[in-house]
């Protein structure tokens, strides 16, 4: 049979322009997939390498723009075991509430764009009724609705108080049934579970070879989690769940980050629970400079696991940065897992992998 | 025969069940803004446009160091007699095409009240880019003004649209 090739994309809301995939076509199957990325080009780990630790983190902000909480704390846990810094107790649970919240917020839009993906609007606009109560929650604390340069070296930013404490409250207990409610309009619809329970499985074992992380890999049933894994900012210290897929379909893989919700909602109302008096950062030169070496640090990010690995020579800028960045690694199995699937299946597949491009092309 | 009439049903039954969700909040009060004829009012902590006040600065350049986009130059006065920098500010440019709003040359500000300092007010448009190097003067108003590099003088924002119905917080 004669085949084609189709150019595929920018599709997904967070493509926007990145990512095309190259098809080629035998009649409605896909024979061969090359994920292209590219155009974004804007260098951040070069860029880093000319400013100041504390400088850097506002650049982070910029790679996964839809959840920028872990970024910054990625790389702020990597500069400061480059400094051997001690985060006081206060700053290290304010880390994980504003993290978590973000996996929610981020979780809040892969729902939405998700259910586009498949042909459900109404989702869309709810997912962002309950993400915009988080971005107020935010911009009350640090100013920023997307970008934030919260997390910094030693600590964080700004504080939080007894009314900033009761709104994040109200927002829980506005938004657990929401859950609900999201199962009721997507999680088991027929139509949904129709072009999604069967498609785009991804094994245990290829999704371990691939490299995959964060809820794409869960959702093939590979219980790990950096937060359990390599407990940072005292995560140990808190009850909660990973939840698994069982086939690693598409179903799976948007079922896990619904439960992960959940999850994000006990952990957050964990730590405001025992939320520590204290200091909010610990003494951090204004330009530091740490002795020469490397640190690596990761931490579980909305889309899977981030890691920074940074070089110092002893100067004010990092002599190097690399970032492994969950998308980025997620996408390549993209070739692999497309191959003698419909052309339908392509838009359900992508955007079961929620991706960023910020983070893909840094 | 059975299963089809099954799928029919919970199918159906799916559709009713969605639609039941988006009745209920048929009924309840709307969470859209009519923007713009309707705003709404940042948070005291929200990083808005930036501002500048000639009068307090005292032309250290901590902003400007601290700055990661490299938005910001100064310059600082000349004492006309001794010919030595005096602790003012002659003119202070800040681009807010570069500025990524992170806050940090505010919180880099030494003076009290800040010099330098985020604005409350979101709603900036420019139709070209050199309107959006802002320079500030003792003398001039609040706002800042535009430097023109081919008249080589300042002039008045123009095509800017400025919507300043939210008050200049300090
Ligand atoms: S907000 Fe940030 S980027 Fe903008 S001028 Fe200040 S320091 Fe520079
Ligand atoms: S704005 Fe503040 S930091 Fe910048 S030069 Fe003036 S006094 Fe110094």
């Amino acid at each position: 049979m004669d085949t084609m090739f189709v150019n595929l994309g920018p599709q997904h809301p967070s493509t926007h322009g990145v990512l095309r995939m190259g098809l080629t076509l035998a009649g409605e199957v896909i024979t061969k997939a090359v994920p292209d990325i590219g155009y974004l080009h804007r260098g951040t780990e070069k860029l880093m390498e000319a400013r100041s630790y504390a400088q850097c983190v506002v650049l982070t902000d910029r790679w996964d723009y839809c959840s920028a909480m872990p970024n910054n704390l990625a790389f702020c846990l990597s500069a400061e075991k480059l400094l051997g810094t001690q985060v006081p107790p206060r700053a290290q649970t304010l880390r994980v509430v504003m993290c978590e919240l973000n996996r929610i917020a981020s979780h809040l839009i892969f729902l939405g764009t998700y259910g586009i993906d498949i042909g459900a609007f109404t989702p869309f606009l709810y997912v962002f009724r309950e993400r915009e109560m988080i971005l107020d929650l935010y911009e009350a604390l640090c100013g920023a609705r997307l970008t934030y340069n919260y997390i910094r070296l030693g600590g964080v930013a700004s504080d939080v108080d007894a009314d900033w404490i009761s709104k994040c409250r109200e927002f829980l207990e506005f938004f657990k049934p929401r859950v609900d409610e999201y199962d009721t309009l997507l999680s088991f619809n027929p139509i949904f579970l129709a072009r999604t329970k069967e498609v785009g499985l991804i094994s245990q074992s290829a999704a371990v070879s691939w490299g995959l992380s964060g809820p794409n890999l869960r959702g093939s049933g590979v219980s790990y989690d950096v937060r359990k894994s390599e407990p940072y900012c005292g995560y140990e210290a808190y009850d909660f769940d990973v939840p698994v897929g069982e086939h690693g379909s598409c179903w799976d893989r948007y079922f896990c980050r619904v439960q992960e919700m959940r999850q994000s909602v006990r952990i957050v109302e964990q730590a405001l629970a025992k939320l520590p008096e204290g200091e909010l950062s610990a003494k951090v030169p204004k330009i530091p400079k740490p002795p020469p070496g490397e640190a690596y640090a990761h931490v579980e990010a909305s889309r899977g696991d981030l890691g920074i690995f940074l070089v110092s020579d002893g100067g004010a800028a990092p002599y190097r940065i690399h970032v492994r960045a969950p998308c980025f690694i997620n996408l390549a199995i993209l070739q692999d897992i497309l191959v003698g699937k419909k052309v339908a299946d392509v838009i359900a597949v992508l955007g079961s992998f929620d991706i960023v491009l910020g983070e893909v092309d840094r | 025969m059975i299963a089809y009439f099954r799928l029919v049903f919970r199918s159906t039954w799916a559709f009713v069940e969605g639609l039941w969700i988006t009745l209920r909040y048929l009924f309840k009060p709307s969470v859209t803004v009519q923007y713009p004829t309707e705003k709404l009012v940042p948070y005291d902590a929200f990083r808005g446009a930036l501002l500048f006040d000639p009068a307090t600065c005292i032309a250290c350049s901590l902003c400007a160091k601290a700055c990661p986009s490299a938005c910001i130059a100064l310059e600082s006065q000349v004492h006309p007699e001794t010919k030595k920098r005096v602790p003012k500010v002659e003119w202070y440019t800040l681009d807010l095409g570069k500025c990524n709003f992170c806050g940090l040359c505010q919180e880099a500000c030494p003076t009290k009240p800040k010099s330098v300092w985020h604005g409350l007010d979101y709603e900036f448009a420019f139709s070209n880019r050199d309107e959006m190097v802002r320079c500030w003067k003792p003398g001039f108003p609040l706002a800042g003004r535009v430097w023109d590099p081919k008249k080589k003088a300042f002039r008045d924002l123009e095509s800017h649209i400025p919507v300043r119905d939210v008050e200049a917080r300090r």
